[in-house]
């Protein structure tokens, strides 16, 4: 994987060797300044998502209950992607842009979506579970938590419909496991074309 | 939360001693869920201070709902009614709400609390005859345990404690998910978790009281 920098616009912009020393390895400090950094990050997430299923859902490679169940997925994020982004135009922020795409060979076959689909989900439970202590707003939380169980939701039912085996495949263990923002988007950075990323985080390249 | 959803109205909540049964009355008294539960606690209850704050309150909260989950996948489990892919996608459930019971344990030990004991449970004859009733009623825990979580996510106050809860919770919304599937229910019922409040959840547990 290359060393592609993910940093947002150069007002924002932290050197990345600064950023990494400020996440301190798997350290949680610091990442995120404000709310709206946070839900901003989750937006950039939820755009992926949302994009994926719309293109995924699209190429018609599921039928019957699978089917259904992934087109409602999409639609769960497409929700997701509303209500965040009008969250924080609330807040009096600025809604992030949705990031360029490209999603490779992912819809060449059902189980390449599918696949690709339970990778997108766990990455979004760890990320909503990674970025909670960093909001302050106890309404954003809840709205938060609330996405972070549906995305668990969705996880699972991915996995399930793949024949994954129950432990380490529907389910991840006992307890969820969270990520660093730049963990996080090192993971989803195969599938995001040019300079993509948030406010103060930068990708563990 | 209809009550009528859970356990077809029988009696589910038996508690063995009295110090389980006063902690269950202590949180309906603290929230105040039907006067005559709230009058007949009011001797044995604690303050949420006096118990060291509202978080311990919580988890002891959590912990009876996780005991009552554990109790009733280890049940039905040795029931034996599901088999094959059900029995695989089961088995983790029962081996997770058990890690869940000894993690909020462990967690109050250590913030200096007391776990409430295990409340004696009996669950209505049927719900182990079949797989339909087994898995139907999984459902109901599981769904009322992801909104009693969820419920108390702007509540609790140490940060470690929220995030502590929430890795738990997604795993119940896991367990909600796949067995709803299961079941042909809805395994996405909204694009984001209800919430139930602590008397909402009591209240619905009220009525299997004994």
């Amino acid at each position: 994987m290359n060393r592609r920098n993910f940093l947002k616009g150069s007002a924002t912009a932290i050197p990345a060797t600064v950023a990494l020393q400020m996440l301190g390895g798997r350290s949680f400090a610091q990442t995120f300044s404000s709310d709206i950094d946070v839900l901003n990050y989750a937006l950039t997430l939820e755009y992926l998502e949302a994009e994926f299923y719309r293109q995924g859902n699209e190429a018609s490679l599921l039928s019957g209950v699978e089917d259904e169940y992934l087109q409602q997925v999409g639609a769960d994020e497409d929700a997701h992607v509303a209500l965040i982004g009008d969250t924080v135009s609330k807040l009096g922020g600025t809604p992030v842009s949705a990031p360029a795409v490209d999603f490779g060979e992912s819809f060449s076959s059902r189980e390449s979506f599918l696949t690709t689909a339970h990778v997108f989900e766990n990455t979004g439970v760890s990320a909503y579970l990674g970025a909670a202590g960093f909001i302050s707003n106890k309404a954003i939380l809840q709205a938060a938590a609330g996405i972070f169980g549906v995305e668990a939701r969705h996880a699972a039912v991915v996995g399930s419909v793949l024949g994954l085996k129950g432990e380490g495949g529907v389910y991840m263990g006992n307890t969820e496991t969270p990520l660093t923002a730049s963990e996080v988007l090192a993971a989803v950075d195969p599938f995001v074309v040019g300079p993509a990323g948030v406010a103060g985080v930068t990708a563990t390249l | 939360m209809e009550n009528k959803e859970l356990f077809e109205g029988k009696p589910v909540l038996e508690f063995d001693n009295d110090y389980a049964r006063r902690n269950f009355i202590k949180w309906a008294g603290i929230i105040g869920v039907g006067s005559t539960l709230a009058a007949a606690g009011a001797t044995n209850r604690f303050s949420a201070s006096a118990q060291g704050g509202g978080d311990l309150d919580i988890l002891n909260y959590a912990l009876t709902l996780e005991y009552l989950e554990a109790e009733f996948y280890k049940q039905g489990v040795a029931a034996g009614v599901v088999s094959g892919r059900e029995e695989e996608l089961i088995i983790p459930i029962e081996a997770h709400e058990a890690a869940h019971v000894a993690a909020i344990t462990a967690t109050i030990e250590d913030l200096g609390g007391q776990p409430v004991a295990a409340p004696g449970v009996k669950f209505p004859g049927p719900t182990f005859k079949s797989r339909d009733a087994f898995l139907e009623t999984a459902s109901t825990f599981e769904e009322l345990g992801v909104t009693a979580y969820h419920g108390q996510v702007t509540l609790i106050e140490n940060v470690d404690i929220l995030a502590a809860a929430a890795s738990i919770a997604g795993v119940e919304s896991r367990h909600a998910a796949v067995i709803a599937s299961l079941i042909g229910g809805n395994p996405f019922p909204a694009p984001v978790e209800d919430t139930a409040t602590m008397a909402q959840v009591l209240k619905a547990a009220q009525p299997f009281i004994k």
